[in-house]
């Protein structure tokens, strides 16, 4: 079981570091879906993280984190790869 | 396109775009309930944070010899509770009393508790509330609701990496037959950055 804290969420100065208004949203339906489907647990979200982080260590985390989110509903089957394609 | 057209905001970024699709998505879908990314977002901004230093202040308020550690080594009497890390490091208490009302902002930039107070609300990272709470402490505060007696020193601290604030609201006249437990659900975020008395 993981907490949000394992997931190592950048912080600047000790709060949340969010540079644009979508990203609380995808922090927000992370945040959701890990309430909601996962019973609270964040490590599904977290390897998933781990693992987008690790495929382009240049892109912004927040995009990674999107894609993390991506790849988590895409594995779990709670969408279909059309519906990612459709976005 | 008009001659100001540079000051129009610049195209969503695709992944914003693709962010407010999947987020529409999982609406329509019903895997997020409506509401519920707000409602997330406001929980780490309101609940979740301000809740865990809401107990710091409740224990402060029955445990004389906790409240004495806490004023002397904050990060240490926090961190007992089993708040902490990274974020809530070098933290200072400071005790508002009879004579002396609390305040914080981070004039620099936006240096928050985030441990004991969760996300810091939108106005504390205003330019106007990091001037003028150091400006018109006085001013600013009762715009803001707060009204401090006339004879009541403000002192204003100015939180950084290095060092970051909490600000311990008196006790509540009326509140010795309280639980621990039900102090803690009287003491707001706002009253712990010391722009409301309770």
């Amino acid at each position: 079981m993981s907490g949000l804290q394992d997931v190592g969420v950048p912080r600047r100065n000790g709060e949340l570091a969010f540079d644009a208004p979508w990203q609380p949203r995808a922090f927000g339906m992370a945040a959701s879906l890990v309430e909601t489907r996962f019973d609270r647990d964040w490590e599904p979200f977290r390897t998933r993280l781990i693992a987008a982080v690790a495929a382009d260590q240049d892109r912004p985390y927040w995009e990674s984190w999107a894609v993390a989110l991506e790849d988590l509903l895409l594995a779990h089957g709670l969408l279909a790869a059309e519906d990612l394609q459709s976005l | 396109m008009t001659s100001d057209h540079h000051h129009h905001p610049a195209e969503p970024a695709p992944v914003e775009r693709r962010v407010a699709a999947l987020e529409q998505l999982l609406t329509d879908r019903g895997l997020v309930p409506p509401g519920f990314v707000d409602a997330i977002n406001r929980a780490y901004e309101q609940d979740i944070g301000p809740r865990n230093g809401a107990k710091v202040v409740a224990r402060a308020w029955v445990d004389p010899e906790y409240r004495q550690r806490l004023l002397t080594d904050s990060t240490a009497a926090i961190a007992e509770l089993g708040y902490g890390g990274h974020e809530g490091d070098h933290m200072q208490v400071v005790e508002n009393t009879a004579d002396v009302h609390n305040v914080v902002v981070c004039t620099l930039c936006s240096c928050y508790p985030w441990p004991v107070l969760g996300l810091p609300p939108a106005w504390y990272k205003d330019p106007p509330y990091r001037a003028r709470m150091v400006r018109e402490p006085r001013a600013l505060l009762a715009e803001m609701g707060c009204d401090v007696q006339d004879d009541v020193e403000i002192a204003v601290w100015d939180s950084s990496a290095e060092q970051r604030y909490l600000v311990l609201p008196q006790r509540p006249p009326g509140t010795d037959g309280l639980s621990e437990q039900e102090l803690a659900e009287l003491v707001t975020r706002d009253a712990m950055i010391g722009v409301a008395r309770l």
